[in-house]
């Protein structure tokens, strides 16, 4: 599912040039769940971007479902983006002022499905979510684990075969944190590969495979 | 392809009701803009047409050649006389000329002893003109009431007369001058016609009368004049070019065979109603194109204040971008939303200065009376400005919105 080998990646700022990254090669095979835990300035947003290929690498390779995305345009990165990848975030990113369904419909606005089979697509992944009776909500009314059912929502409307989330119960208490963790695991069970950033243990149990960086490099690779 | 722009099209609108307040302040600077242009433009037509239904009416092909008495050279300038002649006229009616269409001399009555007109016991102080039988159709007069010269009248030095409806309307009252007679001088005459008022309002109002009361005139043939002062003078040449843009040749032909006559006596020169019109003209466009650029300060001023609320719209809104582009949005995708917000607001604001820009030419068309609809072209023309306006206004933000990079879009606060 994901090959990444000696991935190096460096951010400038200014004269400094910081590596973030440096020889990551990971292997993540079809219908894993994978937490990537470190440190604050360990790489592990850094690396999870480039596995949601929404950024780019510096040095090495990086194929993700056969296809090699480590050279892709980026108008190619956002079609892999809309077909294959399911992001969640830890701020859950709604668009304020549309209804819960309309922004599961987004990510079928950008590939070109019917009004009428996005809806009906969008209203059977919020039922999924059991979160369908809020379909006509602002993303306002609703509390933070409600928000972030929807944008689990959105994530998958798209059936893609990997979920990238990043510190999906940062913003959750406790109880909600396990509650989403628990939607997780029945969508892995179901066959969607996950790959998550977390810095809490207990959330990272959930995984049945966890990788520690520390200071760009894997530093252990536990479970899978 | 259709569902593609309905989707973008209500993107658009769902994010302008979101900034009602700012989005209206630029649709109304996009409104007055458009307005103001049309304004311009209704009002420079108003003026068009207002000054040409004046000019019109001295026949807008007319040209007019007479002795220029301006010339220095002491050796001509001792000479009496008009320098034309009835044997100039002559020659000049006999097809010398290709660029004119018609000609007709005119003679002034300008008797020693002063003649005064009258009809039992009412006066005139019209002009008295004498003309040959072509000058009505070259002036554009209509005659209303009674006939206009015949061939006969000139050649027989008929005592006939045609009125303008001042002169009418003074020796006649109310009652119908036709058939009626009165006096030149102790000369009966006998009225044949009587002409259509005539509009001076505009020229009066710029100081001129275009020469002399069209509507105190008296019209009666040349030759019987000529036989009243016992002359054979003619005091100038009113002609009828073929069409306006030939004009000036028609005054150069006609000088031409007058300077083959008496070209070692005197010199001549002509006026034209082809350089009085590209003179109007001239006027009227430089009067339009300044007002046209002082409603465009409008039209920028709107246009900057869209790419303000764009510019503040993409900083605002930088995570949904991001969050768009993480979903799978392309570059060109974020660009076509904020474009596309950019023109709705624009033709919004051209659509409401489009509606109050015709309620002013409708109203300003109610007060004098002029045909001042707005065309279709104008329609158009200020709807093309309008999706421009949004389209520049709009590109530089969309551009900086597609360009953002999704990870830092993303992390921005």
């Amino acid at each position: 599912m994901i090959a990444l080998s000696d991935i190096n990646k460096s951010y400038r700022v200014g004269e400094l040039v910081l590596p973030v990254l440096r020889g990551i090669t990971l292997k993540v095979a079809a219908g894993e769940f994978v937490a990537i835990m470190g440190p604050s300035g360990s790489g592990k947003t850094t690396l999870l971007n480039i596995i949601g290929c929404l950024d780019s690498v510096d040095a090495g390779s990086y194929s993700l479902a056969g296809e090699v995305v480590d050279r892709a345009s980026d108008d190619d990165l956002a079609r892999i983006r809309n077909r294959h990848i399911g992001f969640v975030f830890q701020l859950f990113n709604l668009i304020p002022r549309i209804s819960a369904l309309r922004n599961v419909e987004l990510p079928m606005i950008y590939s070109d499905v019917s009004p009428a089979e996005r809806r009906q697509r969008a209203l059977h992944a919020l039922q999924r979510m059991a979160i369908a009776d809020r379909a006509d909500h602002a993303p306002s009314q609703l509390s933070g684990g409600q928000q972030q059912r929807v944008a689990i929502a959105r994530a998958l409307v798209n059936t893609p075969e990997l979920l990238v989330a990043d510190e999906p119960t940062g913003s959750l208490d406790s109880g909600t944190g396990r509650e989403i963790m628990a939607l997780f695991g029945e969508l892995n069970r179901a066959g969607t590969t996950i790959v998550m950033v977390t810095h809490e243990e207990e959330i990272a149990a959930f995984a049945s495979r966890i990788i520690r960086l520390r200071d760009g490099i894997i530093a252990t690779d536990e479970g899978g | 392809m259709l569902i593609f722009f309905v989707d973008r099209f209500s993107l658009a609108l769902y994010a302008l009701k979101d900034n009602l307040r700012r989005t209206l302040l630029s649709i109304l600077g996009i409104a007055i803009g458009i307005a103001a242009v049309m304004a311009v433009g209704t009002i420079s037509k108003g003026g068009n047409y207002l000054i040409f239904s004046e000019l019109e009416t001295f026949g807008l092909n007319s040209v007019w050649v007479f002795r220029d008495r301006g010339d220095k050279d002491p050796h001509r300038r001792v000479r009496e006389g008009s320098g034309i002649d009835n044997d100039d006229y002559q020659a000049l009616t006999g097809g010398c000329c290709p660029a004119v269409q018609r000609i007709s001399a005119v003679v002034h009555a300008s008797f020693s002893k002063r003649a005064v007109i009258q009809a039992i016991n009412r006066y005139s102080n019209a002009q008295v003109q004498g003309v040959d039988v072509t000058l009505t159709s070259i002036a554009n007069d209509v005659v209303i009431q009674g006939r206009p010269f015949r061939a006969r009248d000139i050649t027989s030095r008929r005592a006939v007369a045609i009125l303008g409806p001042t002169a009418a309307e003074d020796l006649f009252g109310a009652a119908s001058a036709i058939g009626r007679e009165f006096r030149i001088g102790n000369r009966k005459f006998t009225v044949i016609g009587v002409l259509e008022a005539k509009s001076r309002d505009f020229l009066a109002s710029i100081g001129s009368s275009g020469g002399q009361d069209a509507n105190n005139r008296i019209l009666i043939p040349y030759t019987i004049l000529q036989q009243m002062l016992g002359h054979k003078q003619i005091n100038f040449l009113h002609a009828e070019a073929v069409t306006q843009t030939q004009a000036d040749s028609a005054a150069q032909q006609l000088i031409a065979v007058l300077k083959r006559h008496n070209g070692h006596n005197y010199s001549y020169k002509s006026e034209t109603m082809a350089t009085y019109i590209t003179t109007t003209e001239r006027i009227l466009n430089g009067v339009a194109m300044i007002g046209i650029i002082a409603a465009s300060v409008s039209l920028l001023v709107g246009g900057m204040g869209i790419m303000n609320i764009m510019s503040t719209s993409v900083l605002e809104r930088t995570r949904e971008i991001g969050l768009r582009k993480a979903v799978g949005a392309r570059r060109s995708d974020i660009l076509l939303q904020f474009l596309l917000e950019a023109v709705v607001i624009s033709t919004l604001g051209g659509l409401i200065g489009l509606t109050l820009g015709t309620i002013a030419s409708i109203v300003l068309a109610e007060v004098t009376g002029f045909p001042l609809a707005p065309s279709l072209t104008v329609i158009v023309i200020a709807l093309v400005v309008s999706v421009a306006v949004g389209i520049i206004s709009g590109y530089l933000p969309a551009r900086r919105a597609a360009r953002l990079h999704p990870v830092e879009a993303l992390r921005y606060e």
